[in-house]
Order: C-alpha cells, then structure tokens, then sequence
C-alpha cells in the first residue's frame, strides 16, 4: 500500500511542509526544527524507498502514474500530459543524496536569522522540487519542477544572500533559465513526434483502458505507426520518459523520427535537439564555457543555499544528460561522445587551474566543484558501465564532499565575515578541530584513497579509456585534475592553517568549533569514508539499471 | 589470516594512538614499539608461506575489483626489512622526540606509514598498490609536515605531496590503459594477459607505470621534494625518506618488471643515471647534513632505478636492503649529532644545528655516534667488506653484461655510474671531515655536545652491524653466493676480477682526493662559506620571506593558472555581462516601442521584457509573497489535479 504512493509522498511531504510553515509562528529555532522534522520523514521515506527497492530488477521501480492533463486538439491529435513517477537505478542514489544533503542543509540554517518563516518555506519548496525533478518519469512533469527550483533558489540567493546577492541571484536566474529555455524547444519538438501508444491504443479502440496494454497491443500500434495506418486525430502525443526513448513511438516523417531528413541551416534536426538539450543540462551541470553563473552564485549564497546548490542542484544537470539527452538521442550522444569528453576534460583541468588562481575560499571551493563535475560528463560520454556506474558515483561522492566543502567556508564566513585566503595564518593554533575536519575534506575532495572522491574519478577515468571511441590522450588530459585538485587543495590548506597565527582583522572571533558543527562535519566526513570503502552501496544499486541502460541504448 | 594481522596491528595501532589523545605520552612510543615487532615476527613467519587473498570489493560493468594480497619471494624480502627499520626508528624516536607535546600523533603517524607500506608490500594487484600508494603520500605529507608552526616544514610537505601526485597521475594513466587492454590489473593475471599486446602500447604503459617511481623514487625530474622533506623529524627521514617509502618505487619496478620492454628499460636506465650523477653532484655542494644524505640517497635510488633498466631488479631489490640499512644508520646518526649540538632552549637565534658549516671536531665529543657514521659512510661509498660494495659491484657487473644488447651505451653508463659511486666516497669523506673533523666551529661556550643515550645509539649500532659484508654473504668481494642472490635464484653474473678492483679503486682514490683537500689550508671551507651569525646560508632556508612558499614550484602551472583566471573574468564572464546588458539594453528599446506603438506584436515582446525587469521591483517592494502564492496556488492545483486521478 505505501509502496504505491512512496514516491509521490516524497514529493508530497516537503510541499505540505512548506504549506504548514506558513501557519507556524515566526521563530527561528522553532521553524528550523520542523523543516528538520520535514526531512527527517523524508529520511524515513528514503528507507521504505532502498527497502521496496530490488536492486536486481532494472526496470523503474514503485512507479506511478496517471492521467493527468488530456486535450483533445483535433486535427493535431491528443495531448497527453502524465503524472508519472518512479525510481530506478539512474536516480535512486540522487533522491537518498538529495533528502541527505537537504537536511545537511537545514541543519545548517542555524546562520539564517532574517524572515526565517519565508527562508524555510521556500527551503521545502526548493526541496520538494528537487526531489521532484528525480522521480519525474514525464518530461513535462520533470520539466515544471525543473524550472520551479529556480523561483526559490532565485530568492533565497536573492534575500539572504552576500554583497552582490541580487546581481548573483539574476545571473544565476536568467543563465539557468536561458539554459531551460533551449530544454523547451526541445522538449516541444520531442512531444510532436512522438506517441504514447498506450493511449492511442485506447483512442483507437483496441483496448479498454491503458492498464490493459500488452506488449502485444504496444507492438501492434508501433508497426500501425510505422505503416503510417493511424489518422493524426487518433495520435495521442506524449511526454512520458519511457515512450520518448523508444524510436518506435516516433511518428514516420515528424521533426525528430529517427530517420528524419529534417535539416535546419544544414544540419540534422536531431542533432540540434540533441545540443539544445545538452546545453540546457551543461548550464546546470556546470560545464566550461557556460559555468561562469556557479563561482557568483556561490560567493553570495548564504551557507545552506551553497550546500544544496552544489550539493544537489548541479546533480540535476548530470541526471539530465543520462535520462533525457542520452536516453532519447542515445544515437547521437554517441557520435557525439569525443566533443562531449574533450567538454569535460577541458572542464576538469580548466575548473582546476581556476580553483588554483581563486583568493575566495568559495570561489576556490566553487571551481573546485566545476573541475569535479567534469568528472561526471566524461562517465557519461564514455557510454561504458564503469563510466556510467563512475558518474552516479562521482555525482553522489561530490554531494556529500562539496556539501562539508562548502560548510567549511561557512564556518569561517560566519565568524569573520571573511572568505579572503590570504587573510588567514596559521588557523591551527586557534581552531584545531577545523584543521582537522578541512584536513578530512580536503584529502577527500584530492582524491585520496579511502574516501569517496578516489572512487568517482577512479571509475569514471577508467570508463574514459576504457572508451573505444574516445581517444586515450582525453581521459589522460583529465587525470590532470587530481593533480590540480592536490595543488588547489593543499595550497589553500597551507597557506590558511599553517605558521604562525594571524588574521586581517579581530582574532578573537576565531573560536574552534562548536559541539553541533563537529558532529555535522563529523556525520559528513563519515559518510564520505563509508561510501569511499563500500563503494558497493552506490554501485548496487546503479548497476542493473546501468548495463540494462546502455544496452538499450546501443541497439537504437 | 596473517595478512589481515600484518595491516590490521599497524592499523588499529595508528586509531589507538590517535583516539588516546594526550593522555599517556609516555608509553605511544613504547606502543608502537610493541607493535612493530609482533609484525616483524609475524612477517617472519610468513617467510617461505605463499598466501593470496581476493576479497570482493567492487564491480561495475565487467570490470572487477578484488580487495588482493599476497606474499611470495618480494614480500619475504620487503615485510622484515620494512619492520626491522621501522622498530629500530621508532625505538631511537622514544629518545629522540622526548618532550614533543604531540608525541602521540607522531606515533600514530608512523603506525599509519607503516599500515600504508606493508599494504603496498602485500598489494595483490596494481589498484591496490595505487591506493595504498597515495596513503604512503598521505603519512609522508604528515609526517614531514609534522612541525606545522614552522611554515617551511609545511611547504615542503606539500611539495613532496603534489609532485608525487604528478608522477601517480603518470601512474594511474598507466594502470587504466592496462585495464583496458587487457581487462585485468591482477599481477598473477597480468603474465598471461599480455603476450597479446604490441610492443609500442606495452612501451608505453610501463614508462606510465614508472612515472609512480618518478614520483616516489624521487627520480629526475621530479626529486626535487626530497632534500625540502628534510624538513620533517630526522628518524622520519631515516625511515620514509632513506629507507622504505622511496624504495617504493623500486619494488614497484621489481614487481611489474615482466611488463617491461627492452625501449622502456633503456628509458629507465637512462633516467636513473642522470638522477644518480644528479644527485651526487649536489651532495658534494650541498652544507646542511641532512641535505647530503638526501642528495646521496636520490643518488643511490637512482643506481636502483638504472639497475631496473637493466632487467636485474633482484639486483635492484639487492641494493634497496643493503642501501636501507647504512642510510637509516647514518640518518640515525645525523640525528644523534644534530640532537647533540642543538642549544638546550631550542634552536637560538641564527644558530642552525642542521649546518655543517657550524660542526666540527666533534669526533672525541661523540664516539659512538663517529663510529657508526663512518661504518655507514664506507658502506654508503662502496668500501671493501660493506654491503654496499657487494650489491654496488652486482649492477656494475650486470651492466658488463648489457653489453651484448646495448653495445658501447652499456660501457657509457657503467662509466657514469662508477664515476658518480666516485663522488659518493668523496661527499661522504667531505661530509665526515666537516662534522668530526678539526676543531669546533659552533660556539663552545653554549653548547655542550654530548653522547646521546643507548635507546638511541643501540638502533644506530645495530643498523651500522647489518650493514656488514657477512650478513649478506660471506666472500667479502663476491655477492653472487650470498644468501640474497641464491634466493632469487640470480645467475651469476660473472666473475670479473676488474669491477670490483676498479670501483674499490675509484673509491679509494675519491677518498684519498678529500684526504687532501681536508688537509688543505681552507679544507672544505672556503672563508666566505664559513657561516657566522650574520651570514646566510646557500641554500634556501629563508624564513623571513614566506611568500615564497607557493605551490608553484611547478612555474608553468602558475602562468597557465594566472591566465586562465583572467580569461574566465574577463573573456568567459564578460561575453555573459555583455549579453546580459545588451538584453537590457533592448529590453530598454521594446519597452519604449511599446509605449509609442500600441501594436499586438509588440506587445508580446515588452511583456516578456517587462517581466523581467519587474522581477528586480518585486524584489524590493516585497511583493514575494505574491509570487509565492502564485507559485503555491499552481502546486495546490496539481495536487488536486493528482487527487482527481488517484
């Protein structure tokens, strides 16, 4: 019975949160414990979920769906928009990583001391919508939460954040949005050409109901479609997922059919969908040249927004390539996937080279994230297991590492209103733990064995070269990074917490610190440790998907 | 069973050390004593035993990991000599870091090298070398770093640390090709797997796999993070850095060297020359004492590595143990000397206990600590009846051999190695005059040299016995009936009468040149090197300026860092302001054309403008609810929405 309505109470839970925050009276310590609370359930959600889970079965899993918009356009068919849900190997692991750095987030908030009650409201409606955005198995679904995490990120940049909030706040508004933009007009074409045969099969009369749909019956529609056999006011035209990945449900001669001859300036017009689609997830991901949004909008976020930003929202972005660009245009993604590596290459070392010029603790932390996602895109290009598993992987390992990075920053922000790097010496003789925490997080993001981040670059390298397609000098290019990530991470070390004390400013305010961020950094530097030595968890259940994934892929 | 101990003691001794905290500084030397030798009695155990455990670790596609160990001859080899170096260190640190308030993470530290060192010994497979690999990095990072107030000693840490990360970069590149191509990286997979692949790609994945042993082995190009480690605790420096961590990259040589082709082994020899010569010629320059071993041990790794390209690696590995041995000795021994001169409120002033240039005389002062080192030193310069000699003379002997497949070039290099073993007898003569030779050069009435105790000279002694010609075979002059070399089945290779007469010779004759030199009017000094309080040291040891600890010892990467910087603000981000102002900009014309031309089609356009530009005014009126609301009302429709539908 729970499993039937898991996913959608996922969604649900957080937006009702938000709802009853607003009937909650204006206290800080109050609002804050309850959007704990919120996502705390959510947690308990989360153990239902890997519980009901069978991490055997490839398939989507606890999946829902129903009808949900259905116009009748005559002439132009049918608009079948889907409430459809449900998990699988590709976002399991994002949905556990979101409710885990959501409520590493919350905790966090302590910092937030203006209109908590509007900070915390739109904090669960951010949360909702993530979490949306993972189990969305309908593009148009995926695409309304998708845009609906900008509205709350977009102000809490905006109202709690730095000096240059709203100039940070509108850069990251209008290139995200730009960047979603380019998904809608691919995301039209794609509907216009595609069917849910399912549906159709309904309007056509050969079957009651969608839930009596065989295979038998979607087949016959398939080969009724090929023959061009059903009038166009009998086509129902979807968004679902599961019917935009199958070639068979594209209409013969429409913008995106496979065999399209569609060419706009010369060029295939699959091709453009598949670029456009790609370029709104890159803007997310980041990738260079199009991530010049994230070190801004980092600086000025306030500390939980900067840990839900890169901890999850960048994930987003990656989950977006897998799901949407790979599993529609998966041949395309392949022709393409020597332009796509040498993107993430170029990310990894570019971000790491940046990272090292940064003076801004964040902007560094920021960079650092660019050069790591990067990581990311070359799994996905590799279109190999270990470079798909890697990717999951890696998204997961760095949403925990850049959440304890971006804690770090905060920590000393909130003391000394300071992130300048060289404005600090020596901070070991005043704050030891925080020596030690940063010491755990810095070795962790470099990519030493034993904590999660060896594991992502480790596999997603290894599906790099392991890339027929892919030339061996690109993943080369990118073993790069970990020397840079050394560099950045234990210069910055060096120079801050090393020789004799010293800061620009009131030392006394330099305390160590408190019980509740020890066992915070604590929680988080033991999360990264276990994933780094059971890697398995993660792998698990990526793994059946992945393999059942890219087979599917390679036989379109 | 064994194995797991072997990692687990080291292990689970490093969390002891480190959870206890402050709270019993007396007995963590005496702990990690304890713990070292139950593992050197377990590795003892495990001699002639040839175990293997794979334990499943993680898979991805076809790709398997497997958590493997095992031990065979090599590990018989590297597991006592690691242990016996490591208890005879940590036994000398007792005394030696008395009265460190963190003596407890110095322990811990080394118990964590040690965990880190038996786990690339047992490694089973190259990921697994690759990963214990880096925790070497890490423990040689903290252990160097150790005394962190001191900025220099932290920038020498990191320094050590990044370098080796450029050479594990060449490494794991390596690794990941040969997973590629032949889908395992197994060693006991690994003979089988590669009869199938062309000789170029193997070229290539085992130069890769040498950049590891760039890194550690402090070999050209990258050795310049081994005198800067220095920095760390002299039995530290005895340990990592002369005796087991650098020897790392040997025996990661030893064991891949089926993998390796007759062009990558030219490479390699070629290499190992020019860091041997490399470094011998700046131990002859160098002035602080610990400088001159550093020097003189990437000399030595560099004879190890031409061994390697060589094809006798067992001759390599030879020279590894003897090598391990005289160096920690001597290390020991610096240590005694520089414990014996440093003023008793710390390091005053100007005053440098490190510099040669401030010993002197101290031979009668420190008799034992003579002993030992000039024992060590004759065994580091190759003299008759010293270890040194026997595994010295071996790669001399196997490089008369390559004879018959690198024709002249093998003569070539023989010279290069004999003349640079040479400046090895002439720097050590050099360095044994400035420090016990004439008379004091530090300020006598401040300082008092004294003897340091057993605890620390018993270490030093039995390290100055192991490095004895008997222990590894008995003809003084030939090591080919040597227990070493019979082990690895070695075949003789020959009996040539003229190598060892001729390296003895050269020996003797460096010896007998700085016999003369010391005699000189000046001796090694000239005047103007003579340090007083006012001078400054040749060598970078500037402590006033610390801007210059950067991490851009590598100075392309701070140009390529600088640039890229600029561009991303000014080229990449600018493209983006400028197109973002231009929207405004044009947002400004719609808006106008929507006032004067109330026209449909336009409207449309100043719509979407106008929105944009309200949304900074519904900033600052605190029209947010609003939006919130809007925002909410839409979400509550699709709940309905959601409802009606279930």
């Amino acid at each position: 019975m729970l499993d039937n309505y898991l996913v959608s109470l996922l969604i649900a839970t957080p937006l009702a949160g938000a709802l009853l925050t607003l009937a909650l009276p204006d206290n800080r310590s109050l609002l804050q414990k309850f959007t704990i609370g919120v996502l705390l359930l959510e947690a308990v959600w989360c153990v239902f979920l890997l519980q009901g889970y069978h991490t055997q079965d490839p398939a989507l899993q606890l999946a829902r769906s129903i009808d949900w918009i259905t116009l009748d356009l005559g002439q132009l068919g049918r608009v079948s928009v889907d409430y459809a849900t449900g998990v699988d190997g590709l976002n399991l692991a994002l949905v556990v990583l979101a409710v885990f750095v959501l409520t590493a987030g919350a905790v966090s908030s302590w910092v937030i001391t203006a209109k908590p009650k509007t900070y915390y409201s739109l904090y669960l409606l951010l949360s909702a919508s993530i979490i949306g955005c993972f189990v969305a198995q309908d593009f148009f679904l995926f695409y309304l939460f998708f845009e609906f995490m900008l509205l709350p990120m977009y102000f809490l940049i905006g109202l709690w954040g730095g000096d240059r909030r709203e100039y940070a706040a509108l850069k990251f508004f209008i290139y995200t949005f730009a960047g979603s933009l380019f998904i809608l007009v691919a995301m039209i074409g794609l509907y216009l050409s595609a069917i849910d045969p399912a549906e159709t099969a309904v309007l056509l009369g050969l079957i009651p109901d969608t839930s009596s749909a065989t295979p038998q019956v979607i087949s016959s529609v398939q080969s009724l479609l090929a023959g061009s056999d059903i009038p166009p006011e009998k086509l129902v035209h979807t968004f679902r997922f599961e019917y935009l990945a199958d070639k068979a449900n594209y209409i013969p001669g429409s913008l995106l059919h496979a065999d399209s001859a569609a060419v706009l300036g010369g060029i295939p017009l699959r091709t453009i969908a598949f670029w456009f689609l790609f370029a709104g997830f890159a803007v997310k991901l980041p990738i260079v040249p199009v991530h010049t949004w994230l070190p801004d909008a980092h600086v000025e976020a306030p500390t939980p927004i900067s840990v839900v930003l890169a901890g999850i929202l960048l994930k987003v972005g990656g989950y977006g390539i897998m799901r949407i660009v790979d599993g529609f245009f998966p041949t395309e993604a392949f022709a393409f996937s020597v332009p796509l590596a040498l993107l993430a290459a170029i990310s990894i070392v570019y971000g790491g080279f940046n990272a090292l010029a940064q003076y801004d603790l964040k902007k560094m932390i920021a960079y650092s994230s660019v050069s790591h996602m990067g990581f990311v895109v070359l799994g996905i290009a590799a279109f190999n297991a270990e470079g798909f598993n890697g990717a999951i992987y890696q998204m997961v390992s760095h949403g925990v590492l850049s959440s304890m990075l971006f804690l770090i920053a905060g920590v000393i922000y909130e003391r000394a209103h300071d992130r300048r790097i060289d404005h600090y010496k020596g901070l070991i003789h005043a704050m030891p733990n925080y020596t030690v925490m940063t010491g755990i997080a810095f070795f962790a993001t470099l990519g030493l064995p034993g904590f999660s981040g060896f594991v992502g670059e480790l596999f997603t390298l290894m599906g790099g070269f392991g890339a027929s397609q892919i030339p061996a000098w690109i993943p080369a290019l990118s073993v790069l990074g970990i020397v840079l990530a050394a560099m950045y991470c234990l210069w910055t070390y060096q120079r801050m917490f090393f020789g004799t004390f010293w800061y620009n400013g009131d030392e006394t305010v330099l305390s160590d610190l408190s019980a509740k961020e020890v066992a915070l950094f604590a929680i988080l530097a033991v999360s990264t440790l276990v994933l780094g030595i059971f890697p398995n968890l993660v792998f698990n259940t990526s793994q059946a998907t992945v393999h059942f994934w890219l087979e599917l892929l390679k036989n379109r | 069973m064994e194995i797991g101990l072997l990692i687990g003691i080291p292990f689970f001794a490093f969390l002891a050390l480190l959870v206890s905290g402050r709270r019993f500084p007396g007995i963590a030397g005496f702990l990690g004593c304890v713990a070292t030798a139950a593992g050197l009695f377990l590795s003892l155990s495990l001699l002639n035993r040839e175990l293997l455990i794979n334990i499943p670790w993680m898979s991805s596609g076809g790709f398997r990991l497997d958590f493997s160990m095992q031990t065979d001859s090599l590990t018989a080899i590297m597991l006592p000599l690691v242990h016996v170096v490591a208890l005879l260190v940590q036994c000398y640190s007792i005394s030696y870091m008395k009265g460190d308030k963190a003596i407890n993470r110095y322990f811990a530290f080394i118990q964590l090298f040690l965990f880190s060192m038996i786990g690339i010994v047992l490694a089973g497979n190259l990921i697994i070398i690759y990963i214990f690999w880096e925790l070497v990095g890490l423990s040689s990072y903290l252990l160097i770093g150790f005394w962190n107030h001191k900025p220099r000693t932290v920038w020498a840490a990191q320094k050590a640390f990044i370098l080796n990360r450029v050479g594990d970069a060449a490494f794991l590149s390596g690794i990941l090709l040969l997973i590629y191509h032949m889908g395992t990286v197994q060693f006991s997979e690994l003979p089988g797997a590669m009869a199938e692949l062309d000789p170029g790609t193997l070229t290539l994945i085992g130069l890769l796999l040498f950049g590891g042993c760039i890194g550690k082995s402090a070999q050209f190009p990258l050795s310049g993070w081994l005198p800067d480690a220095m920095e760390g605790p002299t039995p530290v420096s005895a340990l990592i850095h002369a005796a087991t961590m650098v020897a790392a990259g040997i025996f990661l040589m030893a064991r891949i060297a089926f993998l390796l082709t007759p062009q990558a082994e030219l490479v390699i020899a070629v290499i190992g020359l020019i860091t041997m010569a490399d470094g011998a010629v700046r131990a002859c320059k160098a002035w602080d004492i610990k400088r001159v071993l550093a020097f003189s041990t990437q000399s030595q790794l560099g004879l190890m590595v031409f061994a390697i390209g060589l094809g006798a690696w067992q001759i390599a590995l030879f020279h590894l143990v003897t090598h391990a041995f005289f160096k920690a000795g001597l290390f020991l021994s610096a240590g005694s000397v520089i414990h014996a001169i440093t003023p008793p409120d710390g390091a005053a002033g100007s005053f440098d206990p490190q510099d040669m240039r401030t010993m002197g005389g101290l031979k009668s002062k420190l008799p034992v600590t003579f002993a030992c080192y000039l024992l060590c030193a004759a065994a580091l310069a190759g003299l008759p009846f010293f270890s040194g000699f026997l595994s010295k003379d071996a790669i001399f002997l196997a490089a008369v051999e390559k004879h018959a497949g690198w024709g002249m070039f093998a003569y070539i290099a023989l010279a290069v190695a004999m003349l640079s073993a040479g400046l090895t007898a002439y720097y050590m003569s050099r360095q044994l005059w400035l420090i016990f030779g004439g008379k004091p050069r530090f300020d006598t009435d401040a300082i008092h040299p004294h003897e340091s105790g057993l605890v620390m000279w018993l270490p030093m002694a039995v390290l100055t016995f192991l490095s004895f010609f008997f222990v590894f075979s008995l003809n003084p002059f030939d090591a080919s009936g040597g227990w070493f070399l019979t082990y690895f089945d070695v075949v003789s290779p020959g009996h040539s009468v003229l190598i060892p007469v001729l390296s003895a010779v050269i020996s003797l004759g460096a010896i007998v040149l700085a016999a003369g030199r010391a005699r000189s009017a000046s001796g090694f000094l000239s005047p103007y090197e003579v340090a007083t309080k006012s001078s400054k040291n040749i060598f970078l040891r500037d402590y006033s300026e610390e801007k210059r600890y950067t991490v851009f010892f590598l100075s392309p990467f701070q140009l390529v860092a600088v640039i890229s910087d600029y561009f991303d603000r000014f080229l990449v981000d600018g493209i983006v302001n400028i197109t973002g102002k231009s929207l405004v900009g044009i947002s400004g014309i719609t808006r106008w054309a929507d006032r004067v031309l109330v026209d449909g089609a336009v409207r449309l356009v100043t719509n979407a403008a106008k929105t944009t530009g309200n949304f900074f005014r519904t900033l600052q009126s605190g029209k947010i609810q609003s939006y919130y609301l809007v925002t909410f009302i839409s979400l509550i429709l699709l709940a309905i929405w959601l409802a009606a539908g279930m």
